[in-house]
């Protein structure tokens, strides 16, 4: 893993969440365009698990895998599910799941970024 | 992040599970405020998923029984996720069993690792109370309780319309009903 993309991804997932708990205070339900923002987020995860695994084939790098990829494999799995399941909610709770699980993304981005230095 | 985005319109704003909510209105545990619990519910099913799978796959043979628990409390809270979420009848039984169990575990589990540390071996979902988990696994059963009881099912919530004529026994007010003169079905 890199250090910008990390910061890139926990900033994108703070932006996202933060989207969507202004339309929670706004009583509004999700809509499409923070679902394209919920797609930019999981991209930039996709990229951060394809850099990760390039550097550990290409560098000697000890990272304990069946724990880095159990995490990279929730972390990918959240948004789509999350965002099917609050786009189906058209009251402000739908904004407030949208806004869970993109910190929830974001907190399994730093233990990523955890499991990846300690190994 | 302007609120011009006007893409959805009309936002409804009331809460289908919430206070004011009229007779005969289902009261569905995957909606409003139970949108949020379900979803909390599928992280945390997803963390002891993953949780239990790594033991499984890496180092069962170090605590079987911990890593045994971890893998009962992965299927629970997929259960109750799935039961939540759905919803009907038979569901909302599942989740009453589901959510009850987790609120003794974690109890259970809670309050004998904090009596002897190393009861199980190693740290489980439910050990201490669940603080490896911020103390989610202690609270979320509890909240599933409290939303399964609000949401419940009752005796006037018949899945037709309601009834006018129909009178409730358990309704709040104390006049009995009495047959009007002008019902045809009175002789």
């Amino acid at each position: 893993m890199v250090l910008p993309l990390l910061i890139l991804v926990l900033v994108a997932c703070a932006a996202l969440a933060g989207w969507a708990l202004w339309f929670v205070v706004r009583d509004r339900a999700v809509i499409l365009k923070q679902l394209f923002g919920a797609a930019v987020v999981e991209a930039l995860v996709v990229v951060q698990a394809v850099v990760a695994g390039v550097l550990m084939a290409t560098r000697d790098h000890p990272v304990d895998g069946p724990l880095f990829w159990g995490y990279v494999a929730t972390a990918l799995i959240v948004l789509p599910i999350a965002a099917v399941w609050a786009f189906a909610e058209r009251t402000r709770w739908s904004s407030v799941v949208l806004a869970v699980a993109a910190l929830t993304v974001g907190f399994l981005d730093w233990r990523l970024w955890q499991i990846w230095g300690v190994a | 992040m302007s609120g011009s985005n006007g893409v959805s319109g009309s936002n409804g704003t009331s809460v289908p599970g919430g206070g004011s909510r009229p007779r005969g209105e289902a009261r569905r545990t995957g909606a409003g405020f139970g949108r949020l619990l379900v979803t909390v519910y599928g992280v945390l099913a997803f963390a002891a998923i993953g949780r239990s799978t790594y033991e499984l796959a890496t180092k069962f043979s170090e605590a079987p029984f911990a890593y045994s628990l971890s893998t009962l409390s992965a299927v629970v809270y997929v259960l109750a996720t799935i039961a939540l979420a759905k919803g009907g009848p038979r569901w909302r039984t599942v989740a009453w069993v589901t959510v009850g169990f987790e609120a003794v575990g974690v109890l259970a589990v809670g309050a004998a690792s904090a009596a002897s540390p190393d009861v199980f071996g190693e740290t489980t979902v439910w050990s201490g109370f669940g603080q490896g988990y911020g103390y989610i696994p202690l609270v979320l059963p509890f909240v599933g309780l409290w939303w399964l009881w609000r949401t419940r099912p009752r005796a006037d919530d018949e899945r037709a319309a309601p009834d006018p004529t129909a009178t409730d026994p358990s309704a709040t007010d104390l006049t009995p009903p009495e047959p009007t003169p002008d019902d045809p079905e009175v002789r």
